[in-house]
């Protein structure tokens, strides 16, 4: 019957966002009825090493949540020629777009709302299904009604949402929550970008959003204005449902300024808005030649995929720990324990898309085998990229594409560099003074030298089309004499010994230091 | 009368004095006892918190006219806020059942013209706004819409052209000056507007349209149709409009697929069924007259005349209005095309004769005494 559309990214827009955003999916899935019916959340520029938002804070919702809930996920590449136009790192009208061009076409309905509303049916034993279903063609608006900080933060739990539509029905009363604010039309109440909903068919005969308004706000009066002339009326539901906003105004969100703040011009995108079409993007909105990873909650997880490519590429541990050691005397020994790295190393990458191709420069072969493995298992489709001056490496694995560092380097689009001894055994102890053989320091050699080369020339060397730069991993790069080196070219953080892994993207240094880094990386001084 | 009575009075009286002298346009509807007027000052009353008093006004209006959306659901909400749920949400339901009854205006049509309704709270609404913010578009072009779409074609003008001089040279809202004109029978002066916005968007269908039923008005039937085969190919994939299309131009061929796909789409809208009858006759091919159902709303009585069960005569009795007169005609047209082509053409003449350019059988009726008398399929 109608699909719910919201955007947001694994940030901290405004106060306390995991608990509203929690309530709120909780509880405009539980009144969702129709089998058709979905919560599309856009989840836009979240970076490339993070999870969505609604992956972030999975375990807090319901099980009916998950189910409803399509993840839409936009990469920051995919927003980089946006970047140079606005301030904001989420965009409200591509995001809405992006989803009602992917969203469910047996929907009469699309109702535009935000992650930290709470709809409540007046009737207890309806559902908004229901009520958009018995309604006629329209346009339709509620007036929103605040809900004091104190109230949802303490006394709400996040995942019981007919608790909370239960305790929301008291205090409305009690506390005279329902204060109705009307507002000048097209805008029929105020905070009217709270619940919008649409007929799904004439929101793609009006194209969309506005995606010319990148500078935030009023993006919902431009709709309603917009809407409310192809319409020729802008109707209510207030008899049917209240709308209540969780409060957040103890800290302020990011696109809010105060008297400082940025937004789109009202003239433009309302009070002279003189069409509710936009030919201009009547092609382009929503992207739709543009491909948007899919992401569930109900199905193929990413903790899902993350313990299947271990298990393919891990046996469980037959005692109950092992050791390693940081004491001075043993910077230099470069030995490590690839089965307690790799799942660090397949955490860095789990959350890039599954097309990804990562080139993997490497000293050990058991480290190339297990992580082709792991690659695999965990659904990527991209190839592992192991250039041919890595030697005595096992490049049977049919993820793996071999080829010259210079060639594959254009191909890439994460680098994974691991920095062990060539000769270690799987079983071998570690940290325990081993020395680096002949051949370990032939291969470390090798790996640092196109470690150096990729850093310094990544600008140079990106795939078509792509303008961000690429991260980097670095294995086994932690207290041990890799660790300048590493740090030297990539902006990494600081992280415990005990991952064994460090990742960033290269520095862009200015200083001679950094100019002289990169001159020697270039030029494998 | 206590101290505290007589300021209530006073502040009661103070309201209604407010309400009557500050507002121009309600003074002027109350003058007239007009239902609207009654709407009007329920509304505001309803603003100002007093709902007993809005409730039995809103009553009032719903009583002179019961087609009246606004006042039911107004009256809906006064109930609402005084605490009578159970009788608030019937006259919810009233107002929603009023609009759900409406069918839209023909899809090939600008979207004003497609909307229904009496438009009396937007026309409210926009008139607070214009007092507002006089210097921008959106709250004239939104009240001439209103307008425009329950025929005020006078007023609507006035409000396109006060837009006009804010942001001169709009195209969309010149292309609904010409459709003000278009009403008011001004179709040169419409054919110049149309043909102004055509040049800043020449591939808008709705305003191809437009300038298409402007020149049919105007007697210039291949320039009209020229219009509406791009019009045509640009509503691809709505073949609810595309069969409108084709139907004012009296293309049977290219309306009967579209109107299948219609058909398919909204079932339940009969006029997609009855004029996918009238393409089959037209295009002479067998018309299962046995599964014609039986409806008494309108268009019923003609799908009634299709499958026998009803005279002309009876047809044109049940046809209650101007347009439906011409429906009926038309299709009266249609049945006799086949075995006496000079009385189809004479319903058809009657049709340009006595309808507007803006409906289907106008135009359908034009192109059909336009064809050679011997061209009796298509």
């Amino acid at each position: 019957m109608f699909s719910v559309i919201l955007y947001g990214r694994n940030d901290s827009h405004g106060y306390n966002l995991h608990k509203r955003a929690a309530i709120s999916f909780n509880a405009i899935a539980e009144v969702m009825s129709d089998p058709d019916d979905e919560i599309l959340f856009v989840d836009y520029n979240t970076p490339d090493d993070h999870p969505t938002f609604p992956e972030a804070i999975h375990d807090t919702l319901t099980e009916k949540a998950k189910k409803v809930l399509r993840i839409f996920r936009v990469r920051p590449e995919q927003h980089y020629h946006l970047k140079s136009k606005t301030h904001l790192v989420a965009l409200e009208a591509q995001s809405r777009n992006i989803a009602l061009r992917r969203s469910n076409s047996n929907n009469r309905w699309v109702l535009y709302t935000n992650t930290d509303m709470l709809l409540v049916p007046r009737r207890e034993d309806e559902s908004l299904s229901k009520i958009l279903g018995d309604v006629p063609d329209g346009f339709y608006q509620i007036p929103r009604f605040e809900l004091p900080e104190m109230l949802w933060e303490a006394a709400f739990d996040r995942r019981d949402p007919v608790g909370n539509l239960t305790k929301l029905r008291d205090w409305a009363v009690r506390f005279h929550l329902n204060q109705v604010v009307h507002n000048f039309m097209p805008m029929k109440y105020d905070a009217l970008g709270d619940f919008q909903a649409a007929l799904r068919e004439d929101m793609f005969a009006i194209h969309g959003f506005d995606e010319d308004m990148l500078l935030g706000w009023h993006c919902d009066s431009n709709l309603a204005a917009r809407l409310a002339l192809y319409r020729g009326r802008v109707d209510t539901l207030i008899d049917k449902v209240f709308g209540y906003h969780c409060d957040h105004t103890r800290v302020a969100a990011a696109n809010n300024k105060g008297r400082a703040t940025r937004m789109n011009d009202q003239n433009r995108f309302i009070w002279d808005v003189s069409s509710p079409y936009l030919p201009e993007q009547a092609d382009t909105w929503g992207w739709p030649g543009v491909e948007i990873e899919e992401i569930r909650l109900d199905r193929e997880t990413s903790y899902e995929r993350f313990t299947s490519g271990l298990a393919a590429a891990l046996d469980p541990a037959t005692e109950p720990y092992r050791s390693t050691s940081l004491d001075w005397h043993l910077y230099s020994d470069l030995s490590y324990d690839i089965r307690h790295t790799l799942p660090f190393v397949c955490d860095q990458v789990l959350t890039y898309p599954r097309s990804t191709a990562v080139m993997l420069v490497a000293t050990r072969a058991e480290f190339v085998s297990r992580f082709a493995v792991a690659w695999q298992a965990m659904g990527f489709t991209g190839p592992i990229l192991v250039p041919t001056e890595c030697q005595r490496l096992d490049t049977s694995h049919p993820s793996i594409k071999t080829g010259a560092f210079s060639e594959l380097v254009h191909m890439a689009d994460l680098f994974v560099f691991e920095f062990g001894l060539a000769t270690q055994n799987p079983d071998e102890a570690v940290r325990i003074g081993r020395p680096e053989s002949p051949l370990d320091k032939k291969s470390l050699k090798a790996v640092a030298k196109l470690f150096a080369a990729a850093a310094s020339e990544e600008a140079e060397t990106r795939p078509n089309g792509r303008r961000l730069p690429r991260r980097f991993i670095g294995v086994n790069v932690i207290y041990n004499k890799f660790w300048p080196l590493f740090t030297d070219y990539i902006g990494a953080n600081i992280n415990p010994f005990c991952s064994q892994v460090l990742a960033g993207i290269p520095r862009q240094e200015s200083s001679l230091k950094g100019k002289i880094l990169k001159f020697r990386g270039r030029y494998g001084v | 009368m206590s101290g505290e009575g007589i300021v209530a009075q006073l502040l009661r009286t103070l309201r209604e004095f407010r309400l009557r002298g500050g507002n121009s346009a309600i003074q002027d509807e109350l003058a007239h006892n007009h239902r609207h007027g009654l709407f009007l000052r329920a509304r505001a009353l309803a603003r100002s918190g007093a709902f007993d008093q809005a409730a039995p006004l809103f009553s009032q209006a719903v009583d002179m006219d019961p087609t009246f959306d606004e006042a039911w659901e107004g009256w809906g909400e006064a109930l609402d806020a005084l605490g009578e749920r159970a009788l608030a949400l019937e006259k919810y339901e009233a107002a929603r059942q009023l609009r759900a009854g409406l069918r839209p205006g023909a899809p090939d049509r600008h979207f004003v013209l497609r909307q229904r309704g009496h438009f009396t709270a937007e026309i409210l609404a926009y008139d607070t706004v214009v007092r507002s913010l006089a210097k921008n578009t959106l709250p004239y072009l939104a009240r001439g819409n209103a307008y425009l779409a329950t025929g005020q074609a006078e007023k609507a003008l006035a409000d396109y052209e006060r837009a006009l001089r804010l942001k001169p040279g709009v195209p969309e809202i010149t292309a609904l000056k010409g459709e003000a004109l278009a009403m008011l029978g001004r179709y040169s002066e419409a054919l110049q507007a149309f043909d102004t916005a055509l040049a800043a968007r020449p591939n808008d269908a709705e305003i191809l349209g437009g300038r298409a039923m402007v020149r049919i008005a105007l007697g210039l039937i291949e320039e009209a149709d020229a219009d509406w085969r791009r019009q045509f190919g640009l509503l691809q994939g709505r073949p609810s409009a595309c069969a409108c299309v084709a139907l004012r131009m009296a293309d049977y061929g290219a309306a009967l697929p579209q109107l299948e796909q219609a058909l398919a789409k909204e079932p339940s809208d009969l006029y997609w069924l009855l004029y996918r009858l009238t393409a089959q006759r037209r295009l002479g091919q067998a018309v299962d007259a046995t599964n014609i159902p039986v409806v008494d709303a309108w268009p019923g009585p003609l799908l009634a005349l299709h499958a026998g069960r009803t005279s002309a005569a009876e047809a044109l009795k049940l046809a209650n209005t101007d347009s439906r007169r011409a429906e009926a005609t038309f299709q009266l047209g249609i049945l006799v095309s086949v075995q006496d082509h000079n009385a189809a053409r004479s319903h058809w003449q009657e049709i340009v004769d006595r309808s507007g350019p803006s409906q289907i059988e106008y135009a359908a009726a034009r192109h059909e005494l336009a064809r050679p008398q011997s061209s009796s399929a298509l």
